[in-house]
C-alpha cells in the first residue's frame, strides 16, 4: 500500500477514535458508571438522596467491550452472510449494541436506587425516561466509531485479527482509558464542587456529592454538560493518540519492507514514550511550583 | 480422537513459552500504578481505574500491534518488541492524559503517600498530599513504573500469541488460526491480570510500593494457572 494512503487511513482512524473516546466518557458521566459511581451509590446511605442516574452495569472496559463485540459481530455477519455495504452493516451493528446497552442501563437503574429504599432514595421515572435515550445515543456513537476504526484496520491496513475481536479489544481499551482519564474530572471535581478547589476528596466528605445544579436539582445530563468541557475531550485525545500512535510507528516504518524498518518502528515508539515521561515530569514540576505544598515542613518551621 | 501425547510432544516448547508469557503478564500488573475507585476522586495515588482493566487495556493494545507485525514478519524479537511498544504507548498516553486531568481539571499536584521522597527525582512527597487522602496523581516514579508494566505486559501477551500461532500440529487455515489464537491469548491475558489483583487489593503505586514485594506469590500462582491454560490452548488448537 502507498504510505500516503496508509497515513490518510490512520488519520481517519485517529479522528474516529477521538470521537469514540469523548462519547465513551460522556456516556459514563450521564449514566454515572465506573469508579465515581461509588459516591453516587454511597450518597443516599449518608442521608443525601439525589436525582442522579445510577447505573454501574460493570466496569467500563467490560461494558464497552460487550457493546463493541455485539456491534462487531452484527456488522461482520451482515457483511459476510448478507453482502451488505460496510457502512450500513456498521450502522446496524451500532444500533443493536445501543439497544442492548440501553436495556442493561434500565435494569441497572431500576435495581440500584430500588435497593436503597430504606435510605429514602426515590426511583425517579422521569430521570429514566430522559437519560436512557441519551445514554443509548452516546453508546451508539462510541460503537459506531470503534467499528469504523476496526473495519479500517481489517479492510484497508490488512490486520489479521477478525473484526469482532478487534472491536472487542478496542472496546476494552476505550473503557480503560475513559475510566482512567475523563472519569477523574467527574469524580474528583464535578461531584465535589461544594468543597474548595485544588485538593483530593477528603475521606470525611465521602458521599456528600453536590445535589443542586446551576438551575434546579442536578441530574446526569448536567454532569455531562460540565464534563463535556474538559473530561470528555481529553479522553477523546487519549484514545485517539493511542490508536494513532500505535499504528503510526508501523505505518511510517513498515516492518513488511525489512526487519530493519521494523526495529526502527520500535525505536520510534520508545522515543515517543520517553517524550511522554519527560512531559509528565514537566507537568509535575510546574504543578508543584504553581500550587505549592499543603503543609509546612515541620523541620523548617 | 486426538493424539494428546503426540500434540504435546510436538509443541512442548510452546507450552513452556506460553507459561513464561503468563508469568510475565502477572509480574507486569504489579508495576502498573492503579488507585482504583479512590484515585478517581483524587484520594489515592495512581490511575483511577481497576488493576485488571488497565493492564488488559494496555496488554491488548500491544497484542493488536504484535498481531499486525506477525502478519508480515516471523522474527520473534521483533514481534515481542512491537507488542511491548504498543502496550507502552497506551500506558504512557493514559497516564499523561490522567496527569492533565489531575493537574488542570482537579488542581492537585502529583504526590505519593507511600514514600517520603520520590526514588527517581528525589522530590519531597508528603508535603504535597492533600488532607484526608492517600496521595494523588502520578509522580515520576509511578509513571516510569507504569511504562515498565506496559513493557512486560506487552512482551508477555505477544509471547503467548506467538506461541499459540506457531503450533506445529494444527491443520487450521490461517484466518481461523489467527481468530482462535488471539481469543486464547486474550483469555490467558485476563487470567493473569486477575491473579495479581489479590496481591494488590485495589491500589498500588508502582515498584516503590511495599505491596510490590508480594509479586513472587502471584507469579507462582500464574505459573500454575497459565500452565493449565497453555495445555488446553495447545491441545485445542493442535488437535483441530
Amino acid at each position: 500500500m502507498e504510505p500516503l494512503i496508509g497515513m490518510g487511513v490512520l488519520a481517519l482512524m485517529g479522528a474516529a477514535a477521538t470521537i469514540a473516546g469523548a462519547s465513551e466518557d460522556l456516556e459514563s458521566d450521564v449514566g454515572s458508571q465506573s469508579n465515581p459511581n461509588s459516591q453516587v451509590q454511597l450518597a443516599p446511605q449518608m442521608m443525601y438522596p439525589h436525582r442522579i442516574y445510577n447505573k454501574a452495569i460493570s466496569g467500563e472496559p467490560p461494558s464497552n467491550a460487550l457493546m463493541c463485540a455485539i456491534g462487531g459481530t452484527t456488522a461482520s455477519v451482515l457483511m459476510t452472510a448478507y453482502s451488505m455495504s460496510p457502512l450500513f452493516a456498521i450502522a446496524m451493528g451500532a444500533l443493536f449494541a445501543a439497544i442492548v446497552h440501553g436495556s442493561y442501563s434500565i435494569s441497572a437503574f431500576l435495581g440500584r436506587p430500588a435497593s436503597q429504599k430504606r435510605f429514602k432514595q426515590p426511583v425517579y421515572l422521569d430521570i429514566l425516561r430522559s437519560h436512557t435515550p441519551v445514554i443509548m445515543g452516546y453508546s451508539y456513537i462510541t460503537t459506531f466509531c470503534i467499528l469504523v476504526v476496526s473495519y479500517l484496520m481489517v479492510a484497508v491496513l490488512g490486520h489479521p485479527f477478525p473484526l469482532p475481536l478487534l472491536a472487542f479489544i478496542w472496546g476494552i481499551t476505550v473503557g480503560a482509558i475513559g475510566s482512567s482519564t475523563g472519569d477523574v474530572h467527574y469524580g474528583a471535581e464535578r461531584e465535589f464542587q461544594n468543597v474548595e478547589f485544588g485538593a483530593g476528596l477528603n475521606a470525611a466528605n465521602s458521599g456528600n456529592i453536590v445535589r443542586r445544579a446551576e438551575s434546579g436539582l442536578r441530574n446526569g445530563i448536567d454532569n455531562s454538560w460540565f464534563c463535556a468541557k474538559f473530561g470528555g475531550p481529553v479522553t477523546g485525545i487519549a484514545f485517539g493518540m493511542t490508536v494513532f500512535l500505535s499504528g503510526w510507528v508501523t505505518t511510517v516504518f513498515n516492518p513488511a519492507i525489512s526487519p530493519i524498518m521494523g526495529w526502527l518502528s520500535v525505536v520510534a515508539g520508545v522515543i515517543l514514550v520517553l517524550i511522554m515521561i519527560i512531559w509528565n515530569r514537566k507537568i509535575e514540576v510546574a504543578a508543584r511550583a504553581a500550587f505549592g505544598p499543603y503543609k509546612e515542613d515541620e523541620v523548617a518551621a | 480422537m486426538i493424539d494428546v501425547v503426540a500434540i504435546l510432544m510436538a509443541n512442548y516448547l510452546y507450552v513452556l513459552a506460553i507459561t513464561l508469557g503468563g508469568m510475565l503478564i502477572s509480574l507486569s500488573v504489579h508495576f502498573v500504578p492503579v488507585g482504583g475507585a479512590p484515585a478517581a476522586m483524587a484520594q489515592a495515588t495512581g490511575i483511577g481505574t481497576g488493576t485488571v482493566q488497565l493492564a488488559a487495556g494496555a496488554g491488548l493494545t500491544g497484542l493488536v500491534t504484535a498481531g499486525a507485525v506477525m502478519a508480515v514478519s516471523d522474527s520473534l524479537p521483533l514481534i515481542l518488541a512491537a507488542g511491548a511498544v504498543g502496550a507502552m504507548i497506551m500506558m504512557s498516553v493514559t497516564m499523561l492524559v490522567g496527569a492533565w486531568v489531575y493537574t488542570y481539571g482537579v488542581g492537585v499536584p502529583p504526590a505519593s503517600a507511600k514514600v517520603k521522597y520520590d526514588p527517581i527525582t528525589k522530590d519531597r512527597q508528603d508535603l504535597y498530599v492533600s488532607q484526608g487522602t492517600e496521595g494523588h496523581g502520578l509522580p515520576t516514579v509511578s509513571f516510569v513504573s507504569g511504562v515498565i508494566g506496559g513493557l512486560l505486559g506487552g512482551i508477555g501477551g505477544s509471547l503467548v500469541y506467538y506461541s499459540l500461532m506457531m503450533n506445529t500440529t494444527t491443520s487450521l487455515t490461517t484466518s481461523n488460526l489467527v481468530g482462535l489464537a488471539s481469543i486464547f491469548a486474550v483469555g490467558i491475558f485476563f487470567v493473569n491480570a486477575v491473579i495479581p489483583s489479590y496481591n494488590i487489593g485495589g491500589t498500588i503505586e508502582g515498584f516503590h510500593d511495599p505491596k510490590f514485594k508480594k509479586w513472587p506469590k502471584a507469579v507462582f500462582s500464574s505459573f500454575i494457572a497459565t500452565f493449565l491454560s497453555a495445555l488446553i490452548g495447545v491441545l485445542a488448537i493442535g488437535g483441530l
